[in-house]
C-alpha cells in the first residue's frame, strides 16, 4: 500500500515536471517573440510613393466599399483647371457632366476658386478606393491625390487582404500612433 | 494673402504645376485623417481573455453545466466574434508569434500574451478555450444537430490536417508569404459581415458540414488545436464527465459530438499481445519511411507553396507574359519601378523557391513524426477501466455532463437518491 502511494506521488512529480517544461516552452516562446516589443500598436497603411493604383484596394478589401479611400492633400495640389484626377483623358467637354468625369461614382466635386483655378473635394462615402483619379493625378499632375487606408473604417485585420494581394508590396504595419503616410509631409 | 500656408507647400518643389497665390486670399483647406482608436486598449483585451478562460474553467470544472457554458459560449461569440470582429485571436496569434521568435521584429507584448493564456490553461484544465471562449468554437457549436461518428480510419487520415496548416501557415509566415491561418479563417468574414462571396461560402459550407460532422474546423483544420492538444494532454485537472465515481453505465457515450469518450477496454490477452508486439516492430520499421515519405512530399509541394511568394509571383508573371502583354499586369509595372532586371527577380525567386522547399521539407518532417508517432500509439497495450473524457479530443462542450446519472443524482433530492441506487 505504502508502495503504491509513493509510486503515485512519483508519477504525480513526473506529471507536474513535464507540465512545467511545457509550461516553460510556451512562456518563453511567447517572451522570446515579445522581447523585442513594439511600444505601439500597429496598423496597416498604404505608401503613397509605391503605389501604383493597380485598383485592387478597391476589390481585394474585406470590406465593401474598401477601407481604402482616395484623399486629396490640399497642400500639393496645383488647383489645375484641366485636372487629370477630375476629367477623363477623353473628356469631350471640360465640364461637370458625368460622362466627363474620370471617377464612377462622383465622389470628385469642384468649386471655382478664382479664375482659373479650380478646388477639387472628395466625398469619402462615395469614394470606393478604385484610384483612378489618383493615377490621372500622378502620371499628369501634382500627385496631390493619393490611396490612405482610413482608420474609420479598417478593422485592422491580422492579415490584411489588399496587403497581400498588392503587386507593389505598398502597404504595410506602421505605428498606431502615426497612422498615416501622408503624402504632403513625407 | 496668408504667407503663412505657403511655408510647408515650398517644401513640395517638385511639383508640375506650383500652387498658385490667390488674389482672392483663399486658404487651402486640410484633410482631416480619422485616427486609429481600438475599441479597448490592449491591456483589456488580455484581460477579458483572462477572465473568460478563467470563467470557462469554472463553468466546466465546477458548475459543471451545459446551459451556462452555451451561454456563455454566446456571450464569447458576441464579443470575439462579432464585437471584436475576429481579429484578437490567439489562432492567429501563432503566426506573429513565430514571425517575431524567428526574425527578431517587433511583437505588442498583448499578442504574445493572447497566445500563451490558452495554452497554459490547457496545461492546468484542458481545452477550456475551445469549450467556450474560441468564437470559432462556439459558433460550430450552435450547428450541432445530429453529429455522426467518423470512422476511424477517414478521422485519423483528416486528423493529419491540423498539424498540416500549422507546420506550413509558419512556413508561409515567417518567409514573407501571408498569413495562411488567417486567409483560410472560414468565419471572420462572418463576424465582420461583409466579405468577398467565396469567404461566406467556405463559412456556409463548414457550417453545413458542422450539422453532421460536429465542428468541423476544430477537429479537422484549426492549426492552434494542435497544440492545445498537446497542453492538454498534460493537463492537471483534465475535464471529467463526472466529478463522482464512474459507474460505467455507458450513458454518456452517445452524447459526445467529436468522439471523444473512451470506453473501458480490457487488458489485451496473450495472443493479442503477441500481435500487437509484431505491429509494433513493424510500425517502428515503417517509422523512418513515413518520415522520409513526409519529407520528400514537402520537399516536392515546396515549389507550389513558393508561389505564394511575391518574388515568385512577379518572377513568374515576367517569365509567363509575352512581350506584347507586358502593360497589363500591375506585377510587372511595380516591379519595372524597381528598376532591377528580369535576371535579378528570377535569382531572387529562385533563392525564395529553395527556402520554401526547406522550410515545406521541414514541415513535412514535422507531419510525419506526428504520424509515425500516431501509427505506433496504435499499437499500444491498453487497459482502461473507466469511461473518461479523451484529453485531446474533447473540446469542453459539457454535453456529457447530463446524461451521467452520477451527476444527476447531485441536484436531486435524497429520496429520489435513494430510488435511483435501487434501480441501478
Amino acid at each position: 500500500m505504502r508502495e503504491q502511494e509513493q509510486e503515485t506521488t512519483r508519477r504525480d512529480a513526473l506529471a507536474w515536471l513535464l507540465r512545467a517544461g511545457a509550461g516553460a516552452v510556451v512562456a518563453s516562446f511567447a517572451a522570446k517573440a515579445a522581447q523585442r516589443q513594439t511600444a505601439d500598436r500597429t496598423v496597416w497603411q498604404i505608401d503613397p510613393r509605391a503605389c501604383i493604383q493597380c485598383g485592387r484596394c478597391e476589390t481585394e478589401c474585406v470590406l465593401h466599399p474598401s477601407a481604402v479611400k482616395c484623399v486629396h492633400g490640399y497642400a500639393m495640389c496645383g488647383y489645375c483647371k484641366l485636372c487629370f484626377g477630375y476629367f477623363k483623358s477623353d473628356a469631350a467637354r471640360l465640364d461637370e457632366a458625368a460622362e466627363n468625369q474620370i471617377c464612377p461614382t462622383g465622389a470628385i466635386s469642384r468649386v471655382f476658386i478664382e479664375d482659373p483655378y479650380f478646388e477639387y473635394h472628395i466625398d469619402e462615402s462615395l469614394c470606393t478606393g478604385c484610384g483612378l483619379c489618383v493615377k490621372g493625378c500622378t502620371h499628369f499632375g501634382n500627385g496631390s491625390l493619393y490611396l490612405q487606408i482610413r482608420h474609420d473604417r479598417c478593422t485592422n485585420c491580422n492579415a490584411c487582404r489588399i496587403a497581400e494581394k498588392c503587386p507593389a508590396q505598398a502597404i504595410s504595419r506602421v505605428p498606431a500612433s502615426r497612422p498615416y503616410l501622408l503624402k504632403e509631409s513625407l | 494673402m496668408s504667407v503663412a500656408v505657403w511655408i510647408p507647400v515650398a517644401t513640395v518643389a517638385a511639383s508640375r504645376f506650383p500652387q498658385p497665390q490667390f488674389d482672392s486670399g483663399h486658404t487651402v483647406p486640410q484633410t482631416v485623417h480619422p485616427p486609429f482608436e481600438a475599441l479597448v486598449p490592449a491591456w483589456a483585451d488580455v484581460l477579458i481573455l483572462a477572465l473568460a478562460l478563467a470563467v470557462t474553467v469554472w463553468l466546466a470544472h465546477r458548475v459543471r453545466s451545459r446551459r451556462w457554458l452555451l451561454v456563455f459560449s454566446l456571450v464569447c461569440l458576441a464579443w470575439f466574434g462579432f464585437i471584436r470582429q475576429g481579429c484578437i485571436c490567439p489562432v492567429g496569434a501563432v503566426q506573429n508569434v513565430a514571425v517575431a521568435a524567428w526574425s527578431g521584429g517587433g511583437l505588442p507584448w498583448s499578442v504574445a500574451a493572447l497566445f500563451a493564456l490558452p495554452l497554459l490553461t490547457a496545461l492546468l484544465f484542458g481545452r477550456v478555450f475551445c469549450g467556450a471562449v474560441c468564437p470559432l468554437g462556439a459558433l460550430q457549436d450552435l450547428f450541432i444537430i445530429t453529429p455522426q461518428r467518423v470512422p476511424r480510419s477517414v478521422d485519423a487520415v483528416l486528423r493529419l490536417v491540423p498539424p498540416a496548416v500549422l507546420a506550413v501557415g509558419l512556413v508561409y509566415a515567417i518567409n514573407g508569404a501571408g498569413y495562411l491561418i488567417c486567409r483560410t479563417d472560414p468565419f471572420v468574414g462572418l463576424f465582420r459581415r461583409s466579405a468577398p462571396m467565396p469567404m461566406f461560402l467556405t463559412g456556409a459550407a463548414v457550417l453545413l458540414v458542422g450539422m453532421v460532422v460536429a465542428r468541423p474546423y476544430c477537429r479537422y483544420f484549426c492549426p492552434y488545436g494542435v497544440l492545445l492538444e498537446w497542453c492538454s494532454r498534460l493537463a492537471w485537472r483534465p475535464f471529467a464527465i463526472t466529478a463522482h465515481e464512474c459507474i460505467n453505465c455507458r450513458l454518456c457515450v452517445g452524447t459526445c459530438p467529436v468522439d471523444a469518450i473512451t470506453v473501458p477496454r480490457a487488458a489485451p490477452g496473450d495472443t493479442a499481445r503477441r500481435g500487437l508486439f509484431r505491429r509494433f516492430v513493424l510500425m517502428l520499421m515503417l517509422a523512418p519511411l513515413v518520415v522520409a515519405g513526409c519529407v520528400a512530399a514537402g520537399w516536392l509541394l515546396g515549389a507550389q507553396a513558393a508561389r505564394a511568394h511575391p518574388s515568385v509571383i512577379v518572377a513568374e508573371r515576367l517569365a509567363q507574359t509575352p512581350e506584347s502583354e507586358m502593360d497589363l499586369h500591375p506585377e510587372i509595372e511595380a516591379f519595372k519601378r524597381t528598376g532591377r532586371t528580369p535576371e535579378q527577380a528570377a535569382a531572387e525567386a529562385a533563392v525564395t523557391v529553395a527556402r520554401f522547399r526547406r522550410g515545406c521539407a521541414w514541415a513535412g518532417a514535422f507531419v510525419g513524426v506526428i504520424m509515425a508517432l500516431r501509427l505506433l500509439g496504435m499499437t499500444r497495450l491498453q487497459r482502461r477501466t473507466l469511461h473518461e473524457a479523451d484529453r485531446e479530443r474533447c473540446i469542453v462542450c459539457g454535453r456529457c455532463f447530463a446524461a451521467c446519472p452520477k451527476n444527476v443524482q447531485r441536484s436531486t433530492s435524497n429520496a429520489q437518491l435513494s430510488n435511483q441506487k435501487g434501480d441501478t
